[in-house]
């Protein structure tokens, strides 16, 4: 038999299986789904979703199973370029893959299939949209029945949605914590009275979670108590989530990095300049994938995305991310993703085993790093010493086009403002001999009327 | 055939049903589902009454939900 692994997310559902074979991605359907699997494929909704680009294409391949005894069919789906999570989305992300979500969901119910699942997670960024990766998450509507996801869908986004419409953006770091979802009880207690006349939070948060405390011994035979719930009022539920979806809000201003480009004191020439040099390395290193961190709102990001590198555009900032966002969907951009990335504590490996969601490095690794305007932050704000940076940037990719910021810049200045100073080794030489036990240092340019440094390295 | 599909069903809806649904959550929803069905038809029957006199205007195309954008 071939040798192949199980992916670590993919364990909960027995309908089927993610494995990779010679760096090839499968999914195995096992038999005790073909009933659905068929309906998905010949009711039309397989081609409807795709086309829409709402789920993810496949195609059913001739291999071996890799667990040949439940085996019904294997198909080899297209690859996402990067598996991101809802914790490193922004506002507008998490908001439009739950609509992505209620809108398969509707689709499906007219032609007679319902979701199983709504688990965030099976929503993914591709061509610069929310997609739907799993497959397998269909299954034959049987009348009468409520929506067995509708738990999942509040726990996944709307109650995160909620807490960083009414409460704080950064509430939605707390799906990192919880794996399935907000509880939809801490949800109730967080939010603020007055979502309570709102009529979707009070019935699908407050309501919920009262309903979830009251109820949680009862079996649900004995809460039906053989009471229906017709099409009607589930397409009537559907439409409600969606409406209240709709109807959350954040608009992205007031932090601390979405007015950067506003407030620093880098002149235009400066700047031009800076601009200049990037595009001249991108271009000479015509990369596949290029990895932006500490990217704002994505100018240099889209520099390598205009060069067709598939880029990702890491932000602290919700807002700039956000606002990245915003503009990837006005522009249709297709292989720009930007996500928001903390990268003094970067996303670790989180579920069973550590395993079900990666750790950020092991989803991809860059053919560039851009690392502009951001040493300094790690350096002085966070106490990150320059060889230690150069070995974690070193392990992201080949290449680092990255800028050095001296004492003597405001920006620096304004970092040091409220601490003592007890960075004597920061200079501009302490830094080029750091950064040469991990990098060749290939090309370096001091950026015109400023004191700022830009290098093109690459790894030894 | 009703019968034959009724069993299949049940077989794999039994199967096929992985995630714990809750009993609270279930429960909430037919609670729910008068209200909602109700406010589904109210809203179809008002947007019929719209259509109808906007149709002396101008005749509206009816929106297609395949065409939604996400």
């Amino acid at each position: 038999m071939k040798s192949s692994s199980h992916l670590g997310a993919s364990f909960r559902d027995p309908s089927g299986f993610l494995f990779i074979r010679d760096g090839i991605l499968y999914r195995q359907v096992n038999r005790v789904y073909a009933e659905n699997y068929a309906r998905l494929i010949d009711s039309g909704l397989y081609e409807k979703l795709v086309k829409a680009r709402l789920l993810i294409p496949h195609i059913e391949a001739e291999e071996e199973p890799a667990d040949p005894s439940q085996a019904f069919q294997i198909l080899m789906p297209e690859r996402v370029p990067f598996i991101s999570y809802p914790y490193e989305w922004s506002f507008g992300q998490l908001k439009d893959a739950a609509l992505a979500t209620l809108s398969i969901q509707k689709r499906a119910l007219k032609v007679g299939l319902s979701l199983k699942d709504s688990s965030a997670y099976n929503i993914q960024f591709w061509h610069g949209k929310p997609v739907l990766i799993d497959t397998l998450s269909f299954e034959i509507y049987r009348e009468g029945e409520p929506w067995v996801a509708y738990r999942q869908f509040c726990q996944h986004f709307l109650a995160p949605l909620a807490l960083m419409t009414f409460c704080d953006v950064r509430l939605g770091q707390l799906l990192r914590v919880h794996i399935d979802g907000i509880p939809l009880d801490l949800a109730s207690k967080l939010l603020p009275g007055r979502t309570r006349w709102n009529l979707g939070l009070a019935s699908h948060i407050h309501l919920h979670a009262r309903a979830q405390a009251r109820y949680a011994e009862a079996a649900v035979s004995e809460v039906r108590r053989g009471r229906a719930m017709s099409k009607q009022s589930l397409l009537g539920l559907i439409e409600n989530l969606e409406a209240t979806v709709r109807g959350l809000t954040w608009k992205p201003t007031g932090t601390e990095w979405a007015e950067y480009y506003n407030n620093t004191n880098y002149s235009e020439a400066a700047f031009a300049h800076k601009e200049e040099l990037v595009a001249e390395w991108l271009a000479e290193l015509q990369p596949k994938v290029v990895w932006d961190l500490g990217a704002n709102t994505g100018i240099f990001s889209r520099q390598a995305a205009s060069l067709g590198a598939y880029t990702l555009a890491f932000d602290i900032d919700p807002a700039a991310v956000e606002r990245n966002y915003q503009q990837v969907r006005k522009d249709k951009q297709q292989n720009l993703l930007p996500l928001v990335l903390d990268l003094t504590n970067p996303s670790p490996g989180i579920g069973w085993a550590n395993r079900e969601r990666d750790l950020l490095t092991e989803r991809g690794l860059a053919d560039v790093v851009l690392a502009l305007a951001l040493i300094h932050h790690l350096a002085i704000a966070n106490n990150v010493p320059f060889d230690h940076l150069a070995d974690y940037l070193s392990g992201l990719g080949k290449w680092l086009i990255v800028e050095f910021v001296p004492k003597s810049d405001s920006q620096v200045k304004r970092l040091l403002k409220s601490r003592a100073d007890i960075f004597t080794e920061y200079d501009r030489a302490t830094f080029e001999q750091a950064f040469s036990k991990r990098y060749i240092i290939q090309k370096s340019s001091q950026a015109r009327t400023s004191e700022r440094w830009l290098y093109l390295m690459e790894k030894r | 055939m009703f019968t034959l599909s009724a069993v299949l069903f049940s077989v794999l809806g039994s199967k096929q049903a992985y995630l714990d649904p809750g009993s609270g959550s279930f429960l909430l929803q037919l609670l729910l589902a008068g209200l909602l069905g109700a406010g589904l038809i109210l809203r179809s029957q008002w947007n019929k009454i719209k259509r109808f006199f906007n149709r002396k205007q101008s005749i509206e195309a009816p929106k297609d939900e395949d065409s939604d954008e996400v």
